[in-house]
């Protein structure tokens, strides 16, 4: 095997929470502000509410269940050159339970296949390979299959 | 802020516009410096009687104003360049209103440039980890909000399919626009998918070019054109928890504020103007995405949430409608030299305010408003008045 060089390299540290063992999944991690209950995704590394402008945010662990409340499908890659994932892609907005909208890149389906209100859960997947052949790592959400 | 009627009041001495299409063989300090001479030749002013000057750009790099203004010669005086997306000559405008009204200066110039790269923009208004993500195509973002936008008051792809037809014919009439063939509305349907469900002729084209405005004091007037004053001149900048993808913005599902950034500038724009909304006799709306003017109309108070639709279908928004809406051609037409734009809106006000519009003229106009948005976010208003 000459695949031991290759690393897998998440798009950001810390917007996701890395499962240690076989029976949890991972989750978005987020800010809640104790003062104004305001959540925010990713999470606030300064610990400071842009909603009520006061300190000392808390981690949270966000569900992995939300709904699509928008989406496009991209038919070419964008200009500049930092996406390195496939093309056509998907993408929009995911409303979570605790009150806060995600945007995200959508896949497990037919781009075809996406709607509006459908109900969407969290992937931890490859999203292309950096110019080393390293994985580039991100967050997903994919349609629940029913 | 200060009444309009406690200040000193602004008038604009001059316009200038260049030819907005592609150009290879040109620079911003060309299209700048043309801009600027021709409106210190609509003004009647000499170039030495100009004593500050407000740039707009957005990806010209270090000192582009400056760049320009040696094409005609540096006199000692003030240049200062304004970054601000899209709203970025309406900033500059701004800017150089607010020198003549507080009397720091009687005679200032603001113009914008643009040289804008081929393909779409890769705005790094964004986060790395989210330019990575493919997040910063404008078209997807302005498509996210179209989403919302058709899902709340029931427009459809033709609805804003007409958008582009009214804004290309408008274009035709306009010598200044870079396309001057109309489509048909079956042409904008057919046209590629770029991020569904826009196609490519909802996404307006991007263009090199320049625009040029001169700001005094009524004493400092030489020409002999119809006086033009500046009746409001707003940038707000960004309000909590309103969605505006392009701007990289999510609507906060606790905290949606109550008046978002476009009505909050053109109700500032209107409380200092003292006009309102019913008074404006043409408009250059926001048409970066054609669906975009339609919920720019709205915003701006001109009609209810849901109208412009239905009302664009009925004419109200043609040049010889009741409140017509880019009648140069909007970005749609025109293009889009991202720094130049907004002041290409307040160039077509100040014609038809004048009179001067040619084939696309709206018999008596009196008092008109240019908004631009831009990412940041930003949305600036400026009504001017004959």
């Amino acid at each position: 095997m000459v695949t031991s060089d290759k690393k897998r390299i998440p798009i950001k540290e810390g917007l996701w929470t890395i499962p240690t063992s076989p029976q949890e999944e991972p989750q978005l991690i987020g800010s809640k502000c104790p003062s104004c209950g305001e959540i925010f995704f990713p999470k606030k590394e300064k610990g400071l509410c842009v909603h009520c402008q006061r300190t000392g945010l808390e981690d949270i662990k966000l569900s992995r269940r939300g709904k699509i409340t928008s989406f496009t499908v991209i038919m070419q890659p964008p200009g500049g050159g930092f996406y390195r994932g496939p093309a056509p892609y998907a993408y929009g907005c995911v409303d979570l339970p605790e009150g806060v909208r995600v945007e995200t890149l959508f896949t497990g389906c037919d781009s075809d296949e996406l709607q509006v209100g459908m109900d969407v859960e969290l992937v931890i997947e490859k999203l292309g390979e950096d110019d080393e052949g390293n994985e580039i790592i991100a967050y997903k959400f994919k349609p629940i299959k029913k | 802020m200060r009444p309009i009627n406690e200040m000193r009041e602004v008038v604009v001495a001059g316009i200038g516009i260049t030819k907005w299409g592609f150009y290879e063989d040109k620079e911003c300090y060309d299209f700048g410096s043309e801009a600027i001479l021709n409106a210190l030749g609509d003004a009647n002013i000499e170039w030495k009687d100009i004593q500050a000057v407000f740039h707009g750009n957005c990806y010209g790099g270090v000192g582009s104003g400056h760049q320009c203004v040696k094409e005609i010669g540096l006199t000692g005086i003030p240049i200062v360049n304004v970054e601000n997306a899209c709203s970025s000559a309406s900033s500059a405008f701004r800017l150089a209103y607010q020198e003549v009204a507080a009397e720091i200066y009687d005679v200032v110039l603001a113009f914008g440039t643009e040289k804008t790269q081929r393909g779409p923009i890769p705005s790094t208004a964004f986060r790395p980890w989210e330019l990575k993500l493919g997040f910063n195509f404008q078209p997807g973002n302005y498509a996210n909000d179209t989403v919302e936008y058709m899902k709340e008051t029931g427009a459809t792809v033709e609805d804003f399919s007409m958008v582009t037809v009214k804004n290309r014919k408008n274009a035709s009439l306009n010598p200044n626009a870079r396309f001057q063939k109309p489509v048909t509305l079956e042409e904008v349907m057919n046209s590629r998918m770029v991020a569904k469900p826009l196609h490519l002729l909802h996404c307006c084209p991007l263009g090199d070019g320049a625009a040029a405005a001169i700001l005094c004091s009524r004493d400092k007037l030489r020409s002999k054109n119809k006086v033009i004053t500046v009746a409001a001149s707003v940038l707000t900048s960004g309000v909590y928890g309103e969605q505006y993808i392009p701007a990289d913005m999510r609507k906060s599902l606790k905290f949606a504020p109550r008046e978002g950034l476009v009505e909050l500038s053109a109700k500032q724009a209107y409380e200092i103007s003292g006009y309102g909304p019913g008074d404006m006799d043409v408009v250059q709306a926001y048409d970066t995405m054609t669906p975009s003017e339609l919920w720019d109309i709205e915003e701006l108070g001109l009609c209810k949430r849901g109208e412009a639709p239905h009302l664009l279908q009925e004419g109200v928004f043609d040049i010889g409608g009741r409140i017509p809406v880019n009648t140069d051609g909007g970005l749609m037409g025109r293009s889009h030299p991202m720094g130049a734009t907004a002041l290409g809106q307040i160039y077509e006000i100040v014609l038809q305010l004048r009179g001067e519009a040619g084939l696309r003229q709206i018999e008596g106009a009196k008092i008109g408003l240019a908004h631009a948005m831009g990412a940041g976010p930003n949305s600036s208003v400026t009504i001017l008045k004959r």
